[in-house]
Protein backbone atom coordinates (compact mmCIF):
# COMPACT_ATOMS: atom_id res chain seq x y z
CA UNK A 1 0.00 0.00 0.00
CA UNK A 2 3.07 2.67 0.58
CA UNK A 3 4.41 1.47 -2.45
CA UNK A 4 1.27 2.27 -4.01
CA UNK A 5 0.47 5.87 -2.14
CA UNK A 6 4.22 6.94 -3.69
CA UNK A 7 3.56 5.74 -6.73
CA UNK A 8 0.32 7.49 -7.11
CA UNK A 9 1.90 10.43 -5.33
CA UNK A 10 4.34 10.65 -7.92
CA UNK A 11 1.83 10.70 -10.45
CA UNK A 12 0.55 13.74 -9.29
CA UNK A 13 3.45 15.18 -8.84
CA UNK A 14 4.58 15.26 -12.46
CA UNK A 15 1.54 17.24 -13.96
CA UNK A 16 1.86 19.64 -10.97
CA UNK A 17 5.36 20.42 -12.15
CA UNK A 18 4.75 20.60 -15.37
CA UNK A 19 1.85 23.68 -14.59
CA UNK A 20 5.09 26.14 -13.11
CA UNK A 21 5.91 28.76 -15.86
CA UNK A 22 7.72 27.93 -18.68
CA UNK A 23 9.78 30.04 -20.81
CA UNK A 24 7.88 31.36 -24.23
CA UNK A 25 9.03 30.40 -27.48
CA UNK A 26 12.09 32.47 -27.92
CA UNK A 27 12.06 31.39 -31.95
CA UNK A 28 8.84 32.89 -32.48
CA UNK A 29 9.66 35.91 -30.39
CA UNK A 30 13.28 35.90 -32.29
CA UNK A 31 12.54 36.14 -35.66
CA UNK A 32 11.72 39.83 -35.57
CA UNK A 33 13.64 42.82 -34.46
CA UNK A 34 12.04 45.30 -32.11
CA UNK A 35 11.71 48.56 -33.88
CA UNK A 36 11.29 51.83 -31.27
CA UNK A 37 11.28 54.87 -33.09
CA UNK A 38 11.20 58.87 -31.60
CA UNK A 39 10.76 61.99 -33.52
CA UNK A 40 11.72 65.80 -32.24
CA UNK A 41 8.08 67.12 -32.45
CA UNK A 42 9.38 70.66 -33.18
CA UNK A 43 11.01 68.94 -36.46
CA UNK A 44 9.83 70.59 -39.81
CA UNK A 45 10.24 67.06 -41.90
CA UNK A 46 8.54 68.43 -44.64
CA UNK A 47 11.25 70.98 -45.40
CA UNK A 48 14.03 68.66 -45.61
CA UNK A 49 15.00 67.22 -49.49
CA UNK A 50 18.69 66.10 -49.27
CA UNK A 51 20.17 63.71 -47.27
CA UNK A 52 23.96 62.03 -47.25
CA UNK A 53 25.08 58.99 -45.48
CA UNK A 54 28.19 56.80 -45.92
CA UNK A 55 28.59 54.57 -48.51
CA UNK A 56 30.74 51.83 -46.44
CA UNK A 57 31.24 52.53 -42.92
CA UNK A 58 28.58 52.42 -39.80
CA UNK A 59 29.44 53.46 -35.79
CA UNK A 60 30.32 50.59 -33.39
CA UNK A 61 29.97 50.79 -29.80
CA UNK A 62 30.93 48.13 -27.48
CA UNK A 63 32.35 47.41 -24.09
CA UNK A 64 34.52 44.96 -25.24
CA UNK A 65 35.89 46.54 -28.40
CA UNK A 66 38.29 49.26 -29.25
CA UNK A 67 36.45 49.43 -33.00
CA UNK A 68 34.55 52.55 -33.07
CA UNK A 69 33.85 51.44 -37.02
CA UNK A 70 32.45 48.70 -38.77
CA UNK A 71 33.59 49.01 -42.40
CA UNK A 72 32.20 46.72 -45.38
CA UNK A 73 34.10 43.58 -46.20
CA UNK A 74 32.92 40.70 -48.48
CA UNK A 75 33.19 38.82 -45.38
CA UNK A 76 31.16 41.21 -43.40
CA UNK A 77 28.54 42.72 -45.98
CA UNK A 78 26.54 43.97 -43.08
CA UNK A 79 27.40 47.39 -43.47
CA UNK A 80 26.73 47.96 -46.86
CA UNK A 81 22.95 45.97 -46.14
CA UNK A 82 22.13 48.26 -43.82
CA UNK A 83 23.35 51.50 -44.95
CA UNK A 84 21.49 50.63 -48.74
CA UNK A 85 18.20 49.58 -46.78
CA UNK A 86 18.14 52.98 -45.19
CA UNK A 87 19.20 54.83 -48.64
CA UNK A 88 16.40 52.76 -49.97
CA UNK A 89 14.11 53.62 -47.56
CA UNK A 90 14.88 57.38 -48.20
CA UNK A 91 14.43 57.40 -51.87
CA UNK A 92 11.00 56.01 -51.35
CA UNK A 93 10.04 59.16 -49.27
CA UNK A 94 11.16 61.11 -51.62
CA UNK A 95 14.47 62.63 -50.10
CA UNK A 96 17.17 62.93 -52.74
CA UNK A 97 20.83 61.44 -51.73
CA UNK A 98 23.85 64.46 -52.11
CA UNK A 99 27.46 63.92 -51.22
CA UNK A 100 28.12 65.27 -47.70
CA UNK A 101 29.87 68.38 -49.59
CA UNK A 102 26.81 69.31 -51.32
CA UNK A 103 24.88 70.83 -48.43
CA UNK A 104 22.68 68.15 -47.41
CA UNK A 105 19.46 68.99 -45.23
CA UNK A 106 19.76 65.67 -42.81
CA UNK A 107 23.06 63.56 -42.32
CA UNK A 108 21.50 59.68 -41.63
CA UNK A 109 23.90 58.31 -39.18
CA UNK A 110 24.01 54.27 -38.53
CA UNK A 111 25.66 52.36 -35.43
CA UNK A 112 25.96 49.33 -33.37
CA UNK A 113 25.87 49.08 -29.86
CA UNK A 114 27.16 45.75 -28.42
CA UNK A 115 26.51 45.23 -25.03
CA UNK A 116 28.32 42.33 -23.14
CA UNK A 117 27.18 41.47 -19.74
CA UNK A 118 28.87 39.07 -17.66
CA UNK A 119 27.18 37.69 -14.52
CA UNK A 120 29.41 35.56 -12.07
CA UNK A 121 28.09 33.31 -9.33
CA UNK A 122 30.17 31.28 -6.48
CA UNK A 123 29.34 28.15 -5.14
CA UNK A 124 30.50 26.42 -2.19
CA UNK A 125 30.49 22.54 -2.79
CA UNK A 126 30.27 20.66 0.44
CA UNK A 127 31.04 23.69 2.51
CA UNK A 128 31.02 22.49 6.13
CA UNK A 129 30.56 24.77 9.09
CA UNK A 130 33.53 23.61 10.91
CA UNK A 131 36.51 25.35 9.76
CA UNK A 132 39.45 23.65 8.18
CA UNK A 133 42.26 23.68 11.06
CA UNK A 134 39.19 22.77 13.83
CA UNK A 135 38.59 19.48 12.70
CA UNK A 136 36.10 20.03 9.53
CA UNK A 137 36.56 20.34 5.80
CA UNK A 138 36.87 23.27 3.65
CA UNK A 139 36.13 22.95 -0.16
CA UNK A 140 37.59 26.49 -2.28
CA UNK A 141 34.24 27.91 -3.84
CA UNK A 142 33.53 27.43 -7.21
CA UNK A 143 32.74 30.79 -9.67
CA UNK A 144 30.56 30.25 -12.69
CA UNK A 145 30.40 32.81 -15.06
CA UNK A 146 27.43 33.63 -17.32
CA UNK A 147 27.81 36.00 -20.46
CA UNK A 148 24.75 37.94 -22.84
CA UNK A 149 25.64 39.32 -25.31
CA UNK A 150 23.02 42.28 -26.72
CA UNK A 151 23.17 44.26 -30.12
CA UNK A 152 20.96 47.07 -30.68
CA UNK A 153 21.15 48.60 -34.18
CA UNK A 154 20.40 52.23 -34.04
CA UNK A 155 19.51 54.79 -37.56
CA UNK A 156 19.69 58.34 -36.64
CA UNK A 157 18.11 61.62 -38.76
CA UNK A 158 20.48 64.31 -38.22
CA UNK A 159 19.43 68.10 -38.83
CA UNK A 160 22.04 69.52 -40.88
CA UNK A 161 20.14 72.85 -41.96
CA UNK A 162 19.34 74.40 -38.70
CA UNK A 163 22.58 74.37 -36.68
CA UNK A 164 22.46 76.65 -33.62
CA UNK A 165 24.54 79.79 -32.76
CA UNK A 166 27.15 77.04 -31.69
CA UNK A 167 27.10 75.35 -34.92
CA UNK A 168 25.54 71.91 -33.26
CA UNK A 169 23.22 69.96 -34.76
CA UNK A 170 20.37 68.16 -33.34
CA UNK A 171 18.64 64.61 -33.59
CA UNK A 172 15.46 64.66 -35.55
CA UNK A 173 14.71 61.12 -35.78
CA UNK A 174 15.82 57.97 -34.37
CA UNK A 175 14.99 53.93 -34.63
CA UNK A 176 16.56 51.58 -32.11
CA UNK A 177 16.03 47.99 -33.44
CA UNK A 178 17.12 44.93 -31.42
CA UNK A 179 18.02 42.51 -30.90
CA UNK A 180 20.72 41.99 -33.24
CA UNK A 181 22.87 39.26 -31.78
CA UNK A 182 20.13 36.67 -30.75
CA UNK A 183 18.00 37.03 -33.80
CA UNK A 184 17.52 34.58 -36.20
CA UNK A 185 18.52 35.87 -39.41
CA UNK A 186 20.50 39.30 -38.13
CA UNK A 187 21.42 40.64 -42.12
CA UNK A 188 17.79 40.08 -43.26
CA UNK A 189 15.86 41.14 -39.88
CA UNK A 190 17.47 44.44 -40.06
CA UNK A 191 16.90 45.29 -43.03
CA UNK A 192 13.30 44.50 -42.18
CA UNK A 193 13.57 46.43 -39.09
CA UNK A 194 14.69 49.53 -40.67
CA UNK A 195 11.83 49.52 -43.21
CA UNK A 196 9.68 48.89 -40.10
CA UNK A 197 11.07 52.30 -38.80
CA UNK A 198 10.16 54.32 -40.99
CA UNK A 199 6.56 52.95 -42.15
CA UNK A 200 5.80 53.72 -38.21
CA UNK A 201 7.08 56.98 -38.54
CA UNK A 202 4.28 58.54 -41.41
CA UNK A 203 5.66 62.29 -40.32
CA UNK A 204 8.80 61.67 -42.11
CA UNK A 205 6.82 61.17 -45.86
CA UNK B 1 -0.72 39.86 4.29
CA UNK B 2 2.41 38.40 6.51
CA UNK B 3 0.39 38.30 9.67
CA UNK B 4 -2.14 36.92 8.09
CA UNK B 5 -0.27 34.03 7.11
CA UNK B 6 1.30 33.87 9.88
CA UNK B 7 -1.69 33.26 12.07
CA UNK B 8 -3.36 31.50 9.42
CA UNK B 9 -0.25 28.80 9.61
CA UNK B 10 0.33 28.75 13.38
CA UNK B 11 -3.42 28.49 13.97
CA UNK B 12 -4.45 25.18 11.63
CA UNK B 13 -2.30 22.86 12.66
CA UNK B 14 -3.18 23.69 16.23
CA UNK B 15 -6.67 23.20 15.31
CA UNK B 16 -5.85 20.04 13.53
CA UNK B 17 -4.29 18.23 16.60
CA UNK B 18 -7.97 18.28 17.56
CA UNK B 19 -9.46 17.63 14.36
CA UNK B 20 -10.42 13.73 14.12
CA UNK B 21 -10.05 13.33 10.59
CA UNK B 22 -7.98 15.41 8.09
CA UNK B 23 -6.32 15.17 4.90
CA UNK B 24 -3.78 16.63 2.43
CA UNK B 25 -4.64 17.22 -1.48
CA UNK B 26 -2.64 17.92 -4.69
CA UNK B 27 -4.78 18.87 -7.75
CA UNK B 28 -3.91 19.74 -11.46
CA UNK B 29 -5.70 23.24 -11.94
CA UNK B 30 -7.46 23.73 -15.36
CA UNK B 31 -8.35 27.44 -15.80
CA UNK B 32 -10.13 30.18 -17.74
CA UNK B 33 -10.16 33.84 -17.40
CA UNK B 34 -13.69 35.26 -17.38
CA UNK B 35 -12.37 39.39 -16.84
CA UNK B 36 -9.79 40.90 -18.71
CA UNK B 37 -9.91 38.87 -21.40
CA UNK B 38 -7.80 40.95 -23.79
CA UNK B 39 -4.88 40.35 -21.86
CA UNK B 40 -5.15 36.53 -21.40
CA UNK B 41 -8.18 34.68 -22.62
CA UNK B 42 -7.52 30.56 -22.81
CA UNK B 43 -7.97 28.19 -20.65
CA UNK B 44 -4.82 27.48 -19.49
CA UNK B 45 -4.00 23.59 -17.78
CA UNK B 46 -0.65 25.03 -16.25
CA UNK B 47 -1.72 25.19 -12.96
CA UNK B 48 -1.84 23.40 -9.72
CA UNK B 49 -3.50 23.27 -6.35
CA UNK B 50 -2.75 22.00 -2.59
CA UNK B 51 -4.16 21.74 0.79
CA UNK B 52 -5.11 20.74 3.89
CA UNK B 53 -8.26 20.42 5.41
CA UNK B 54 -9.39 18.83 8.67
CA UNK B 55 -13.28 18.36 9.68
CA UNK B 56 -14.16 20.58 12.52
CA UNK B 57 -15.22 18.07 15.83
CA UNK B 58 -17.77 15.91 15.12
CA UNK B 59 -19.68 18.46 12.75
CA UNK B 60 -19.72 18.20 8.92
CA UNK B 61 -17.80 21.35 8.68
CA UNK B 62 -14.43 21.32 7.47
CA UNK B 63 -11.42 24.02 7.36
CA UNK B 64 -8.11 24.39 5.69
CA UNK B 65 -5.80 25.80 3.96
CA UNK B 66 -5.37 25.98 0.41
CA UNK B 67 -2.10 27.15 -2.08
CA UNK B 68 -2.77 27.12 -5.64
CA UNK B 69 -0.61 28.52 -8.64
CA UNK B 70 -1.41 29.21 -12.32
CA UNK B 71 0.50 30.54 -15.46
CA UNK B 72 -1.60 31.90 -18.69
CA UNK B 73 0.27 32.68 -21.60
CA UNK B 74 -1.14 33.76 -25.01
CA UNK B 75 0.78 35.49 -28.32
CA UNK B 76 0.11 38.79 -29.80
CA UNK B 77 1.23 39.00 -33.24
CA UNK B 78 2.71 42.14 -34.46
CA UNK B 79 1.33 45.23 -33.42
CA UNK B 80 3.05 48.86 -33.32
CA UNK B 81 2.09 50.56 -30.00
CA UNK B 82 2.09 54.50 -30.48
CA UNK B 83 3.93 56.20 -27.05
CA UNK B 84 4.01 59.97 -27.10
CA UNK B 85 6.67 61.27 -29.40
CA UNK B 86 7.41 57.71 -30.91
CA UNK B 87 6.19 54.35 -31.72
CA UNK B 88 7.06 50.46 -31.08
CA UNK B 89 6.36 47.17 -33.19
CA UNK B 90 7.02 43.91 -32.07
CA UNK B 91 5.02 40.75 -31.98
CA UNK B 92 5.23 39.68 -27.78
CA UNK B 93 3.20 37.40 -25.24
CA UNK B 94 1.52 38.31 -22.38
CA UNK B 95 2.14 35.99 -19.75
CA UNK B 96 0.13 35.72 -15.97
CA UNK B 97 1.96 34.06 -13.44
CA UNK B 98 0.10 33.81 -10.44
CA UNK B 99 -0.12 32.07 -6.73
CA UNK B 100 -2.40 32.69 -4.21
CA UNK B 101 -2.91 31.57 -0.33
CA UNK B 102 -6.39 31.31 1.08
CA UNK B 103 -8.51 30.02 4.19
CA UNK B 104 -11.13 27.58 3.30
CA UNK B 105 -14.25 26.35 5.22
CA UNK B 106 -16.26 23.65 3.86
CA UNK B 107 -19.78 21.39 4.27
CA UNK B 108 -19.22 18.06 3.98
CA UNK B 109 -21.72 15.23 3.66
CA UNK B 110 -21.86 11.76 2.64
CA UNK B 111 -23.27 10.27 -0.68
CA UNK B 112 -24.68 6.64 -1.03
CA UNK B 113 -24.20 5.99 2.54
CA UNK B 114 -20.57 3.48 2.18
CA UNK B 115 -18.48 6.04 3.31
CA UNK B 116 -17.02 6.42 -0.38
CA UNK B 117 -18.05 9.98 -1.69
CA UNK B 118 -18.18 13.26 0.07
CA UNK B 119 -19.65 15.99 -1.57
CA UNK B 120 -18.10 19.36 -0.44
CA UNK B 121 -19.40 22.83 -0.72
CA UNK B 122 -17.20 25.71 0.09
CA UNK B 123 -15.55 28.67 -0.15
CA UNK B 124 -12.09 30.37 0.10
CA UNK B 125 -10.60 33.67 1.55
CA UNK B 126 -7.43 34.49 0.69
CA UNK B 127 -4.67 36.69 -1.23
CA UNK B 128 -3.81 36.28 -4.75
CA UNK B 129 -0.49 37.59 -6.19
CA UNK B 130 -0.46 38.65 -10.51
CA UNK B 131 2.84 38.82 -12.12
CA UNK B 132 1.95 40.43 -15.72
CA UNK B 133 4.85 40.16 -18.14
CA UNK B 134 4.90 41.06 -21.82
CA UNK B 135 7.89 39.43 -23.09
CA UNK B 136 8.99 40.82 -26.46
CA UNK B 137 12.18 39.41 -28.45
CA UNK B 138 14.68 39.31 -25.49
CA UNK B 139 12.89 41.62 -23.44
CA UNK B 140 10.21 41.57 -21.02
CA UNK B 141 8.50 44.08 -18.50
CA UNK B 142 6.59 43.36 -15.85
CA UNK B 143 4.14 44.63 -12.94
CA UNK B 144 2.81 42.77 -10.18
CA UNK B 145 0.36 43.04 -6.84
CA UNK B 146 -1.51 41.43 -4.40
CA UNK B 147 -5.29 41.35 -4.44
CA UNK B 148 -7.71 40.10 -2.13
CA UNK B 149 -9.32 36.65 -3.07
CA UNK B 150 -12.79 35.24 -2.58
CA UNK B 151 -12.76 31.54 -4.01
CA UNK B 152 -16.48 29.29 -3.70
CA UNK B 153 -15.65 26.03 -4.83
CA UNK B 154 -17.42 22.41 -4.76
CA UNK B 155 -16.34 19.12 -4.95
CA UNK B 156 -16.30 15.37 -4.03
CA UNK B 157 -13.45 13.00 -2.60
CA UNK B 158 -14.05 9.83 -3.78
CA UNK B 159 -12.04 7.23 -1.80
CA UNK B 160 -10.49 4.27 -3.63
CA UNK B 161 -11.93 2.08 -0.91
CA UNK B 162 -13.68 1.80 2.22
CA UNK B 163 -10.85 1.38 4.31
CA UNK B 164 -8.17 3.09 2.10
CA UNK B 165 -6.78 6.55 3.02
CA UNK B 166 -6.08 8.09 -0.45
CA UNK B 167 -8.70 8.78 -2.86
CA UNK B 168 -9.12 11.06 -5.76
CA UNK B 169 -10.38 14.52 -5.68
CA UNK B 170 -12.45 16.27 -8.13
CA UNK B 171 -13.73 20.65 -8.03
CA UNK B 172 -14.94 23.27 -9.93
CA UNK B 173 -14.21 26.92 -8.13
CA UNK B 174 -14.68 30.33 -9.22
CA UNK B 175 -12.41 33.00 -8.12
CA UNK B 176 -12.36 36.72 -8.17
CA UNK B 177 -9.54 38.54 -6.91
CA UNK B 178 -9.54 42.75 -6.70
CA UNK B 179 -5.88 42.40 -8.26
CA UNK B 180 -5.39 45.33 -11.02
CA UNK B 181 -1.95 46.96 -12.81
CA UNK B 182 -2.19 50.21 -14.22
CA UNK B 183 0.19 49.05 -16.52
CA UNK B 184 -1.32 46.71 -18.18
CA UNK B 185 -5.09 48.24 -17.82
CA UNK B 186 -5.66 45.25 -15.62
CA UNK B 187 -8.64 45.86 -13.26
CA UNK B 188 -9.55 42.31 -11.79
CA UNK B 189 -9.32 38.74 -11.75
CA UNK B 190 -12.03 36.47 -12.39
CA UNK B 191 -12.14 32.50 -13.17
CA UNK B 192 -13.80 29.76 -13.38
CA UNK B 193 -11.42 26.54 -13.01
CA UNK B 194 -11.60 22.76 -12.90
CA UNK B 195 -9.54 21.09 -10.99
CA UNK B 196 -8.53 17.13 -10.61
CA UNK B 197 -6.52 14.86 -8.26
CA UNK B 198 -5.62 12.81 -4.91
CA UNK B 199 -5.53 13.57 -1.31
CA UNK B 200 -4.32 11.30 1.56
CA UNK B 201 -6.84 11.44 4.84
CA UNK B 202 -5.62 10.51 7.89
CA UNK B 203 -8.54 9.19 10.45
Amino acid sequence: MNIMKRYLFFLAVIPTLWSCEPEPDNLRLLDQLVVSTNYDPDAAFGTYKYYTIPKDTIGYVSNTSRDTIWTFTTAQPYPRSVINAVRHQMDSLGFEYVDRDQDPDVGMNIYIIENLNLFQQVYYPNYYSNYYGYGGYYYYPVVQTYAQNTATLVVEMIDLKNRNANNQVKIVWNAYMGDVVNSVNYEQQSIDAIRTAVRQSPYLH
Amino acid sequence: MKKLLTVLFILLPACALLAQENYFYLNLDVNTPLANTDWVSKTSGRGGKAGYRFMIGESRFSAGVDFAWAYFEEYAPTETFQNGNGAITTDYFKKLNQYSFAASGQYNWELGGQGLFFPYAGIGLGALHNQYIMAYNIYEDSDKGWGFLARPEAGILARFGKRRSMGAMAAVHFDYATNKSDDYNYSSYSAVGFQIGIFLMNR
